[in-house]
């Protein structure tokens, strides 16, 4: 091992010979690191995509992602019943009606800015789908042929409840919520009776 | 790599990456952030500290109290709990219903399905929403968020909790005498408290004609001796007005809870 | 002899002055925060012992002792490394010697400003930037003129070929100014950043200053000298290329920890990050293992085995790292002592040990002459590797108890006794380094005071024969 010479007053250029500077090998990285880092990263990527709530500057641990905060939220009664209502309504009668409320042409007439469901009243809106509606409705100026089964006599009177209110809030509509209460009113006189015929029936019924 | 310039691009690719999401993005991000309204209240938050409290913020860091401090509660879950709130027509059945359904420390599907269930027979219900982990209700009723420090220069988050953590500590110990009796002497009020007696924040000195309004209330044995008395420097009154103004107690939009639940200790998922 | 070669002690010696400077104010730094670390965790033994002295309270001792070691001590005595390093591989003398003189002597003014501020309360608050704006201009502008030099010295290297040790010192030399300058701009300017913002740029450059920054110096000084000493080349370029990415790219991403008050994404991609940094460790272990194992040299508490206890060290820290960016064990360990006790590690225990093994290894070359006291090397080797083991496991024990046991003080009492004792070695064994330090100084500078009384006498007397 290099040791240098004791000290003098100058010191002197009597080295033998100059101590090596280290070497490197060059046998390349085995395949297993890459396929580590590689399996690593992805790993990374789903934990990111599971707790990283994708940059959302409102998501904070535990929520996982704006969704779960939003759905999270301590809600008024109105905005949860109509967060319930919405569920239900994709379910059942946005298949025909649209989740967009526009219906289909010549087949299911729209909910949006239909006067039947800006109706003040929501007696008889709530007895629709309790019995059925068949035979002509105008909505919005134009015919329509109805042919729809009671589609809410299967619903609770919350839930149902619930519907009525979404539809009554959502796409422009601006009409008041509905209770179960009322729901619940409204079954009681029209359980059992057939389906609604026409226009000319549906007048008759109390606002 | 061949040459010295090779090696330079490296590390700024690495570091610039870095850079870029740590420095630039939370720069945008959280550097831009305005006030916030608190849920349901809509009260604007967080309102700047005035006066003492702002100066007790410059006396917190010169001392170096964020060594032993931390100002950050964390969170682990939250759970619901569903509350009744009217009976409505058929209180029998809703009473029946309820006893058999676990209404505290709940999922949230499984808070909603017990609030199907009970609104179906008619009851009325609140679903409250509780944050839960080791730090609450401990320290404080919800996690910090970034708001909170939205007016603090320089931010004192800590990193050792030698001592307990601070962010709430205005609301849980709110009294102005309780936080500098316990600067003076830790000890007096809290039992085998391993916080060093803040001495020199405080003047020993004379009663003169008559006791001096601010002068502590101590206990015998770290009473100054007879014809003393202690009396807070305006630092240390500041320090104490700084401690009183730390709050994280009212719910906003990124940590969501009910308010006036007293925590019900639920033990985190 | 070749006159066109440049002979090694000629090289050895132009890094003599430069060296010197800079390594005694960083031994009388390394006393200094062991010291002040020490009066700090008295606290804990005896609470009332500082109740009257505001400049010694655990808020101004610590802070003051971490920043002593750190500052004060691992960055200059590493730059003088570093700098002997690129002379030896570059083969040629120091360019401007005089540059990295001046500059040490800023650089220790600014410690000494900085640790003053610190303890009569003018700290900023922030963990590792404690030292107020004027101390941190000196500091930034000492660092910058020590680069030139490097990099001078770098670029009149006889043999173009980059060996792994000169990237690891030169991505070092960029990071350093660009970390330091960013944070202090942000954060202590006229116009910090907002609120939260402020935390997030302190932990991002905590983490790329403790973790990034210390590796790559510690570990161009380890690949430096492991394969030197143990009489083996290094094994090999491509893995230590392969590490020399990976570190950089991962480890600049895990500053921050679980929980922090900032949107989820913060800590998520610090999490990711430090998973990701086993990949090096892997390799870095892979790397020691095969160039020290088989290396016949027995070292006999040298050198070698500062380096070697030095880079296990490193491993160890870097896993307590990636464990801590776990969100599950996170929950336990944050905010109790084992953050302290993987930083202490990183320092001390990893960055400190391989920097005084360098020392030892290079100052008798640079100096020509022997170390005035040798067996003092081997008495710190072990009062080193004694100290950091009772330091550093009695705190990480002692902080997954504190954690387990809801931050109870009282809990992690009788780990931070043994922790003082272990400190107290640590302190014997830089007294011993600065003794051979300074001994050695004064005995260069006695003989160089007795050269010039011999050079004005000697005149005369030829004069004199000639007439």
């Amino acid at each position: 091992m290099f040791r240098p010479n004791k000290m003098s007053d100058e010191p002197k250029n009597s080295n033998p010979q100059p101590e090596a500077e280290p070497a490197v090998t060059r046998s390349t990285v085995p395949m297993w690191i890459f396929s580590l880092t590689l399996v690593l990263i992805y790993l990374g990527a789903v934990y990111f995509d599971h707790h990283g709530g994708w940059f959302d500057p409102q998501v904070y641990s535990p929520y996982k992602n704006a969704e779960e905060l939003e759905a999270y939220q301590p809600k008024s009664g109105a905005e949860a019943l109509r967060a319930q209502g919405k569920k239900t309504y994709e379910t059942t009668c946005g298949i025909c009606h649209g989740t967009d409320g526009l219906g289909k042409p010549g087949q299911f007439p729209p909910l949006a800015g239909s006067e039947w469901v800006n109706a003040k009243g929501d007696k008889r809106l709530a007895q629709i789908p309790l019995d059925g509606l068949n035979g002509e409705v105008h909505v919005k100026g134009q015919d329509w042929s109805a042919s729809m089964a009671a589609m809410g006599a299967g619903l609770s009177d919350s839930d149902l409840a619930a519907v009525l209110t979404y539809i009554r809030s959502s796409w422009g509509n601006n009409a008041s919520a509905v209770t179960a209460d009322d729901v619940k009113a409204v079954r009681a006189t029209a359980v059992g009776k057939p389906a609604i015929n026409g226009e000319t029936q549906l007048k008759t019924i109390p606002e | 790599m061949k040459n010295g310039f090779s090696v330079f691009i490296a590390a700024f690719i690495a570091l610039g990456a870095s850079w870029c999401g740590f420095v630039l993005a939370p720069v945008l991000q959280l550097g831009t952030a305005k006030q916030t309204t608190i849920l349901v209240s809509g009260d604007t938050y967080p309102v700047q500290r005035t006066g003492d409290a702002t100066l007790g913020l410059q006396v917190y860091r010169a001392n170096g109290c964020t060594a032993c401090h931390t100002e950050q509660i964390q969170q682990d879950g939250v759970v619901f709990d569903v509350v009744l709130t009217a009976a409505g027509k058929n209180p029998v059945v809703v009473s029946n219903l309820i006893s058999t359904l676990k209404l505290t420390g709940l999922t949230k599907e499984a808070a909603d399905s017990a609030n199907d269930k009970i609104t179906t027979v008619g009851g009325k219900v609140e679903t409250h929403l509780i944050p839960t982990g080791r730090d609450i209700p401990r320290w404080g009723i919800r996690r910090s968020v970034a708001t909170d420090f939205l007016y603090d220069s320089p931010v004192q988050l800590g990193s050792q909790r030698i001592g307990p953590d601070l962010a709430d500590v205005g609301a849980r110990l709110g009294n102005a005498d309780w936080q500098l009796l316990h600067l003076y002497a830790p000890q007096s009020v809290v039992k085998n408290s391993g916080m060093p007696p803040f001495h020199f924040l405080f003047e020993t000195k004379k009663i003169g004609d008559a006791p001096s309004p601010d002068a502590l209330n101590l206990p015998k044995e770290f009473a100054p001796p007879a014809g003393y008395e202690v009396v807070p420097t305006t630092e240390a009154k500041q320090l104490s007005a700084y401690l009183l103004s730390l709050r994280a107690d009212v719910p906003l939009y990124e940590a969501p809870f009910t308010p006036a639940q007293v925590s019900t200790n639920v033990p985190a998922k | 002899m070749n006159v066109n070669e440049i002979s090694q002690q000629k090289i050895d010696t132009s890094c003599r002055v430069p060296l010197l400077a800079l390594f005694g104010g960083a031994a009388l730094w390394l006393v200094v925060g062991l010291t002040l670390s020490i009066i700090a965790s008295l606290t804990f033994h005896a609470p009332q012992m500082f109740a009257d002295c505001p400049l010694l309270t655990y808020g101004h001792a610590q802070p003051a002792a971490n920043d002593a070691i750190l500052y004060g001590f691992c960055i200059p005595a590493a730059l003088g490394v570093m700098l002997w390093i690129f002379a030896r591989l570059s083969q040629t003398e120091l360019v401007l010697p005089l540059v990295p003189v001046v500059a040490a002597n800023i650089w220790h003014l600014g410690v000494f400003i900085g640790l003053i501020a610190i303890l009569i309360g003018d700290s900023t608050g922030f963990m590792w930037l404690e030292f107020p704006r004027g101390s941190s201009v000196l500091l930034f502008a000492a660092f910058l003129l020590i680069a030139v030099s490097a990099v001078a010295t770098f670029g009149q290297r006889k043999e173009r070929e980059l060996y792994p040790s000169h990237w690891f010192l030169l991505a070092a030399l960029l990071w350093f100014p660009w970390i330091y300058s960013t944070a202090n701009l942000l954060i202590e300017s006229g116009h910090p950043v907002r609120g939260v913002t402020q935390a997030v740029i302190g932990w991002w450059f905590a983490d790329n200053l403790i973790f990034v920054w210390l590796a790559l110096v510690g570990l161009g000084v380890a690949f430096y000298f492991l394969p030197k000493l143990g009489e083996r080349p290094l094994q090999s370029s491509h893995f230590a290329l392969f590490v020399f990415w990976t570190l950089m790219i991962f480890g600049t991403w895990c500053g921050i920890p679980q929980g922090a008050p900032v949107p989820a994404w913060l800590p998520a991609l610090s999490s990711v990050a430090s998973g990701l940094t086993i990949v090096p460790l892997i390799v870095i272990a892979i790397i020691f293992v095969k160039t020290v194992c088989g290396a016949n040299t027995n070292c006999k508490g040298g050198p070698f085995c500062y380096i070697k206890f030095g880079t296990v060290a490193f491993l160890l820290s870097t896993l307590m790292l990636i464990s801590s960016g776990c969100p599950h064990f996170s929950k336990i360990v944050e905010f109790t002592w084992f953050g302290p006790a993987q930083t202490q590690l990183q320092i001390l225990g990893f960055f400190a040990i391989v920097i005084c093994g360098a020392i030892y290894e290079l100052l008798p070359r640079v100096m020509g002459f022997e170390l005035p006291f040798p067996k003092f090397v081997r008495v710190q080797h072990w009062l080193f590797m004694l100290g950091i083991i009772l330091l550093v496991v009695s705190l990480a024990i002692g902080g997954i108890e504190q954690g387990l046991k809801n931050y109870s003080l009282e809990s992690s009492l009788p780990f931070l006794r043994v922790s003082t004792t272990g400190l107290l070695f640590l302190l014997l064994g830089s007294l011993l380094f600065a003794a051979n330090i300074f001994v050695m100084t004064f005995k260069w500078k006695l003989a160089l005071i007795k050269s010039v009384v011999a050079y004005i006498k000697s005149p005369l007397e030829t004069a004199e024969v000639k007439s």
